[in-house]
């Protein structure tokens, strides 16, 4: 496409602009975790650190269970999203794959699942994975945030399994490929940006969770997440805003970096998915 | 959302496959015994984890209980909840509430998402990098948004004030959470932020599905920019706008973190959403049955709106 | 002396007892153990027990205070409560009348504890029954930033005459920016429970009472009207930082941005811990400027009443230890106010801690005053009745309501929740 020079100059200006007004919470973050705590409640406020206070992330990271948490999300959010992917890989196949009953009911009730306001359910979940022994430990977390993904993920899966031509499993089949294997040897991999896409969701799903956390981990301080861990730092009688923001940008920075890398898929995976 | 109204018609039954079981599950008697299998583990995933608990939260619904027991018709059934709350004006301010977020939030997020979209959509150097940063609110977890934004607007000590101020925008620190309208306005303002990216990215995936030569015949046709943009984006973008449109109403209705760190519901009830209420009815004050009944009220509300736009939206594709 | 001793054998024995049974593992959540005050106390407790008690653990976890009670009360739904009860006095109502726990008095008869005198006690009687032991009495005292007082020419206020015109005189924009630098005083107004907490402050000093010794909301009396046009009057002018909770004016407080806070002692610990050392020395502790001061019982411990019987037994040991008085002696020494059992502040506290004094007597005259923060009559409300009174001062604020007004409709609010 070709623009003339004010063109240009007008789209970056429109650029820098909405991008310095959208991420002016995020600079925020970090300036304010740079600076003094006795520096925060003063005007005028520090747009640029002037000392940045660095041992502010050496002390989370050496001196409170923060890498703990931190490892305890990424586990929870890895397993999740690890065994949601393969629950859906199947029920999105098989919805797009073969006709049957109530077939068309499944994507309405996908839908409903999006509509259960979570604090309804809390209290029976929290009953339902203390009969199962779970509460306290990892796998409840794992389990409830699997289930939050899936209908989602299924759907998107199958709207990008629609997209892939039948003939391309029929001539596997016909090369004497099982069902099976012509799943995770033709579909599959030609679904990779669909399957990173929905992979990335779910993951973000699971990490950004505080509500289950907060509620099956209570108990067991040693499993807590990052979220669970960083309302800890908000005390009853103490808020340093620069530690909680140093930590808030800690439990962030994972999921932007899985964005940064996973990003174009995502946009490539959600055009079959969504748009079709 | 042709997903969700349309089902396949015409599937060719795969060949010449090994049985499961003993079933030769590739002949076209047993191929929808696969599809059923294949189907089980996420229908069990969703049965124990989501439709129990829910079965459980309905049937709370008709008790009047304090306290939620993890069995069926554990007291005598009665429908006192739900006359107390249809008699309630807490309720109905509840749901006034809800619409004019639900209106507000989704109105300016569609736009700001359609906006980021349409800016980072356009060939210049660093794009890739520009849709990252676009998108990047979405990667930063909840709680720890709102937390952040508690920081920000913070009265006393605020840097958003501040910024107000110097500017000349306003002649005093604002105490946003002190007054029904400036209370609003944040919660907007946050839901917004940690809202349009998600829309954005949805939206931006739709865009580049549209082939450039409908572009091109629209141009020649002598379309100008907001021509083109009315005739040829909005109706090739449709399905994933029906799409993003029902996930963000869905949203907003559902969220409860950034209203309840925010402002807690409050001024005098100016954000006290459905999802607010039954947390603070569970939660603060106890009475679990009662709230239940607003969680039901509020799945039926939300599958009414969905279902109405899961047809317009539809039809909008045909 | 004798009589510690004595109580001390009588306890190891009760544990020697009792330590043939399983080890186990007891959980035991707190909003307290991160704080500089009580977590090293309950550190100190939670090793005692598990020295008498080989292969007992006490597993303890922190929760926010924000989130304890709804924490608290999904476990006792979900049928896994702690083993080890702990809540704040305002809070544990509910789980009482849920009949989720324990009756301590056969508890208390066999290990023969005397509660007599026992600070804050009485609002450990459930229907008759005793369902916790108190474990902490407070009464307010106040904090004031002494370099402030002196720079705007006043002395420490008495009364609310001189509260409120201190409060006025304080308040300053430093730099001329149009934003306030540093507020008269501070309160809690978020949502919460402590924002009727630290109202009561107010409603004390003007003779009234959430409600009538028989339990009936008192809201339309002339001293509520006063205490509520006070409250406001604070708010409406711009004296006290908008929105913040309890927490953040006590820090403000230390930070030298709140000139006076009214507060529960435990600010000492707080400001020595705290505060830089240039502040320190402008952060003064001082009798409350009211008449009488809040006071009451904050902190209760139980038994739920689920668990099985050798685990109570066990949990009653840990209670033992938290009450006996080698354990309510060193509270006094740690947490800087006296521990509910009588005669746990020794006379080298007193004469180590000079503001131990200030809240000994603040604490008497809230006893000889009959003062608790829970009102009689609305004990399973509380949380309710913090958000009526809350929203209603709001809509008075919002709404350029009068007192009387607020007071009425509070009144009419309140008398629907009994």
């Amino acid at each position: 496409m070709n623009r003339t020079l004010p063109q240009s100059i007008l789209l970056y200006t429109t650029l820098v602009v909405v991008i310095c007004i959208l991420l002016f919470p995020v600079y925020w973050m970090v300036i304010t975790s740079l600076a003094p705590s006795n520096a925060l409640r003063s005007f005028p406020p520090q747009f640029w650190p002037q000392n940045p206070q660095w041992q502010t992330y050496t002390n989370l990271i050496f001196n409170t269970d923060m890498p703990r948490w931190l490892m305890n999300s990424a586990l929870v959010a890895v397993v999740a999203t690890g065994i949601s992917m393969l629950v859906s890989v199947l029920a999105a196949y098989s919805l797009s794959r073969y006709t049957m009953k109530g077939g068309e009911a499944v994507g309405l009730f996908i839908l409903m699942s999006k509509m259960l306001p979570a604090t309804m359910l809390i209290i029976p979940l929290f009953g339902i994975f203390r009969n199962l022994g779970l509460m306290g430990s990892l796998w409840s977390l794992i389990i409830a945030h699997a289930t939050a993904i899936v209908p989602f993920a299924t759907w998107m899966l199958k709207g990008y399994f629609d997209s892939i031509p039948q003939e391309l499993e029929q001539a596997a089949q016909v090369d004497g490929c099982t069902p099976w294997g012509a799943l995770f040897r033709v579909i599959l991999p030609v679904s990779a940006p669909g399957l990173a896409a929905t992979a990335l969701y779910g993951f973000v799903l699971s990490w950004a969770d505080y509500l289950y956390a907060r509620t099956f981990l209570a108990n067991a301080a040693g499993n807590w997440t990052a979220n669970v861990g960083i309302a800890t730092f908000k005390g009853e009688y103490q808020t340093d805003w620069n530690v909680i923001m140093a930590a808030s940008l800690l439990a962030a920075l994972p999921i932007m970096i899985a964005y940064l890398f996973l990003q174009r898929y995502l946009v490539g995976g959600l055009t079959a998915g969504a748009g079709k | 959302m042709s997903e969700l109204s349309q089902s396949r018609t015409a599937v060719a039954a795969p060949r010449r496959s090994s049985g499961l079981f003993g079933i030769d599950l590739a002949s076209p008697k047993h191929a929808n015994k696969l599809g059923y299998l294949l189907l089980a583990p996420a229908a069990l995933l969703i049965l124990a984890i989501l439709v129990y608990p829910m079965l459980l939260a309905i049937d709370i619904s008709f008790h009047d209980v304090k306290f939620a027991t993890l069995s069926f018709g554990a007291s005598e059934y009665t429908l006192a909840n739900y006359q107390k709350l249809f008699s309630s004006p807490d309720f109905w301010n509840a749901i006034r509430v809800t619409g004019q977020l639900l209106l507000v939030v989704t109105t300016i997020s569609m736009a700001v998402g359609m906006g980021t979209a349409l800016l980072v959509n356009q060939q210049f150097r660093g794009r890739s990098f520009a849709r990252m940063l676009i998108a990047l609110p979405w990667a930063i977890p909840e709680v720890v948004a709102v937390v952040t934004w508690v920081w920000i607007l913070d009265a006393s000590f605020g840097v958003l004030n501040w910024i107000l101020i110097k500017i000349g925008l306003v002649g005093g620190p604002v105490s946003w959470f002190s007054s029904p309208g400036t209370a609003f306005s944040a919660v907007t303002m946050v839901m917004v932020w940690k809202g349009y990216p998600f829309i954005s990215i949805m939206i931006l995936a739709g865009l580049q599905s549209i082939p450039e030569e409908y572009y091109q015949a629209a141009k020649v046709d002598g379309a100008n920019v907001f021509q083109r943009f009315f005739w040829v984006t909005i109706p090739c973008i449709a399905p994933v706008l029906g799409v993003t449109l029902i996930l963000t109403v869905l949203w907003v209705f559902r969220d409860f973190s950034i209203i309840y760190v925010l402002t807690g519901g409050g001024p005098v009830g100016a954000t006290e959403t459905l999802a607010i209420m039954t947390y603070e009815e569970a939660f603060n004050f106890f009475r679990m049955g009662y709230a239940s009944s607003i969680g039901v009220v509020t799945l039926i509300i939300c599958a009414v709106i969905s279902a109405f736009l899961v047809k317009k939206t539809s039809h909008a594709i045909y | 002396m004798q009589k510690t001793m004595i109580a001390s054998a009588a306890l190891t024995l009760l544990l020697a007892t009792t330590s043939l049974a399983q080890a186990e593992t007891l959980k035991f959540l707190t909003w307290q153990l991160t704080e500089d005050t009580y977590g090293p106390w309950w550190e100190a407790v939670i090793a005692k027990f598990e020295e008498t008690h080989p292969g007992d653990t006490v597993e303890a976890t922190q929760i926010a205070r924000q989130d304890f009670a709804d924490t608290m009360m999904t476990q006792f739904a979900g049928g896994s409560p702690p083993d080890i009860v702990h809540l704040a006095s305002f809070e544990y109502q509910p789980f009482a009348a849920n009949g989720w726990l324990e009756d301590l008095g056969p508890w208390i008869e066999k290990a023969g504890l005397d509660l007599d005198g026992w600070a804050g006690q009485n609002l450990c009687t459930w229907e008759a029954t005793t369902r916790c032991i108190n474990l902490q009495y407070f009464a307010y005292i106040m904090g004031v930033n002494t370099a402030l007082l002196e720079e705007a020419g006043l002395d420490v206020p008495k009364g609310w005459d001189e509260f409120i015109a201190a409060a006025r005189a304080l308040t300053k924009d430093v730099d001329g920016d149009g934003i306030t630098d540093i507020y008269g005083t501070g309160l809690h107004l978020a949502s919460g429970n402590n924002y009727i907490n630290d109202m009561l402050n107010f409603v004390l000093d003007a003779g009234g009472s959430w409600t009538t010794p028989d339990g009936k909301p008192a809201f339309d009396t002339p001293e509520m009207v006063v205490a509520i046009d006070h409250w406001a009057t604070l708010i409406r002018e711009g004296l006290v930082p908008a929105d913040t909770t309890g927490g953040d004016a006590r820090q403000l407080f230390v930070e030298g941005k709140v000139a006076m806070r009214i507060e529960n002692p435990g600010l000492a610990g707080v400001i020595e811990t705290s505060a830089s050392e240039e502040m320190k020395p402008n952060l003064t502790l001082v009798a409350s400027p009211f008449d009488p001061p809040v006071g009451g019982a904050s902190a209760i411990i139980g038994i739920p009443s689920e668990i099985p019987d050798e685990r109570k037994q066990k949990v009653w040991d840990f209670i033992a230890i938290a009450t006996s008085p080698e354990m309510q002696e060193l509270f006094s020494e740690i947490v800087g106010a006296p521990a509910p059992r009588p005669g746990s502040v020794t006379e080298a506290v007193l004469a180590s801690t000079p503001e131990y004094g200030l809240v000994v007597e603040a604490m008497e005259k809230a006893a000889a005053a009959g003062v608790d923060r829970v009102p009689v009559g609305l004990e399973t409300h509380y949380n309710e009745l913090a958000s009526i009174v809350r929203e209603e001062i709001q809509r008075m604020i919002i709404e350029n309501r009068t007192a009387e007004d607020t007071a009425a409709v509070l009144q009419e609010r309140v008398s629907a929740l009994q």
